[in-house]
């Protein structure tokens, strides 16, 4: 048993240290899953926190045998989803106010890429992400961003593998025919093939 | 132009050899399309991670405690709806018995006075006739019937601890 799952074996016993340390640890590949499922960096801050509080609460029913960064991962991707959905469809939530009263701190601090982007290839290819169908886009995310395979994402997404190679498939078309459309040449920021979020 | 079978080389994100490659290549510099999906493979695999503002933690515990207290006044909550709607449901229901108690406490106490002469008198008059039986009834029954009596009771006895003795043995919870 390595480091890691010492940690979350502590927090499945109910350390709140031993959380601390993951949320520590997963901070930026959630964050990051979240800031390219939603577009905004504070729905994204939202989101994130949200994804650490439900896995927090649902902590005992993680089993040791799966990887820890697909269980999380994938609590943030379907979190991402229903939200995405219930934009398209606005529904009155009884916790609304309660998710209010908790501030986001400063909302100009939270655009890190806004004060970072160098071109407009980053939005390019963060916007051409935004206009992709919500599964299709977590799939795209957890491919591109995260390395996942195929039965990685179907694991995470509670699909079948044939369905996320067909969802990748159609996505990278989409892809392409936006990129063609913009005939912006993308920019090289991160060498391809290396492991990114982690 | 003809895409296949670079297109789905590229969409199915399949690996190439390198004679695959360099045909995806020459094929590449000519069509628009297999070049823009090529571009936005390549545009996605380096784009960058981002990281959230400093003090993620910090700003996670302060929600978890805000969770915490939500959770802890909803619970209050549900507790308390739950016992005032019991105490309604027993106000409801239990309402005209107490109000007639409470109307005329003098009858229901002689009610209650009666009903427990009644169980005392009840109880003497068992005890006596059950004296007097277990005085007579051996001078009427024959030796031999108390012999197959005892011997019928001893029986039933035996076979029913036998019974509880094989239900002890066989381990709880297993079905098979």
């Amino acid at each position: 048993m390595n480091e890691e799952q010492t940690w979350i074996l502590q927090a499945k016993n109910g350390s709140d240290e031993a959380f601390t340390y993951i949320v520590e640890t997963y901070q930026t590949p959630v964050y990051n899953l979240c800031y390219r499922m939603l577009g905004e960096p504070e729905a994204a801050e939202d989101a994130a926190q949200e994804t650490f509080l439900r896995a927090y609460q649902h902590i005992h029913r993680y089993d040791l045998q799966r990887p820890f960064a697909t269980w999380l991962l994938s609590i943030a991707a379907h979190y991402c989803i229903d939200r995405l959905r219930r934009r398209k469809l606005p529904i009155f939530s009884v916790d609304e106010d309660e998710e209010s009263t908790y501030e986001i701190p400063d909302a100009k601090a939270l655009h890190p890429e806004a004060e970072t982007v160098h071109g407009e290839q980053q939005e390019q290819i963060h916007a051409m992400v935004q206009s992709l169908d919500s599964t299709d886009r977590a799939a795209i995310v957890m491919r591109y961003w995260y390395d996942f395979s195929e039965i990685e994402i179907a694991d995470a997404l509670n699909l079948t593998v044939s369905a996320v190679k067909s969802r990748l498939h159609r996505a990278r078309k989409q892809l392409g025919k936006l990129l063609q459309e913009t005939s912006t040449p993308a920019h090289v920021e991160r060498s391809p093939y290396e492991t990114p979020a982690f | 132009m003809k895409h296949r079978p670079f297109e789905d080389w590229l969409l199915d994100d399949q690996p190439l050899d390198p004679a695959q490659k360099r045909e995806l290549d020459a094929h590449l510099r000519a069509c628009e399309v297999c070049s823009a999906i090529a571009e936005s493979n390549l545009a996605l695999r380096s784009a960058r991670v981002i990281a959230p503002v400093p003090g993620f933690t910090a700003r996670w515990q302060e929600r978890l405690v805000l969770a915490r207290r939500a959770q802890r006044r909803r619970t209050l909550l549900g507790t308390l709806f739950f016992s005032l709607g019991g105490l309604i449901l027993l106000a409801f229901l239990a309402g005209p018995i107490l109000v007639s108690l409470i109307g005329s406490p003098a009858e229901w106490i002689s009610a209650m006075v009666h009903a427990a002469l009644f169980i005392y008198t009840a109880i003497l008059a068992i005890t006596e006739a059950g004296s007097v039986i277990f005085r007579v009834l051996p001078g009427f029954v024959p030796p031999f019937v108390w012999l197959v009596l005892l011997s019928a009771l001893s029986g039933l006895g035996l076979l029913w601890s036998v019974s509880i003795w094989r239900l002890m043995r066989r381990p709880q919870g297993v079905t098979s």
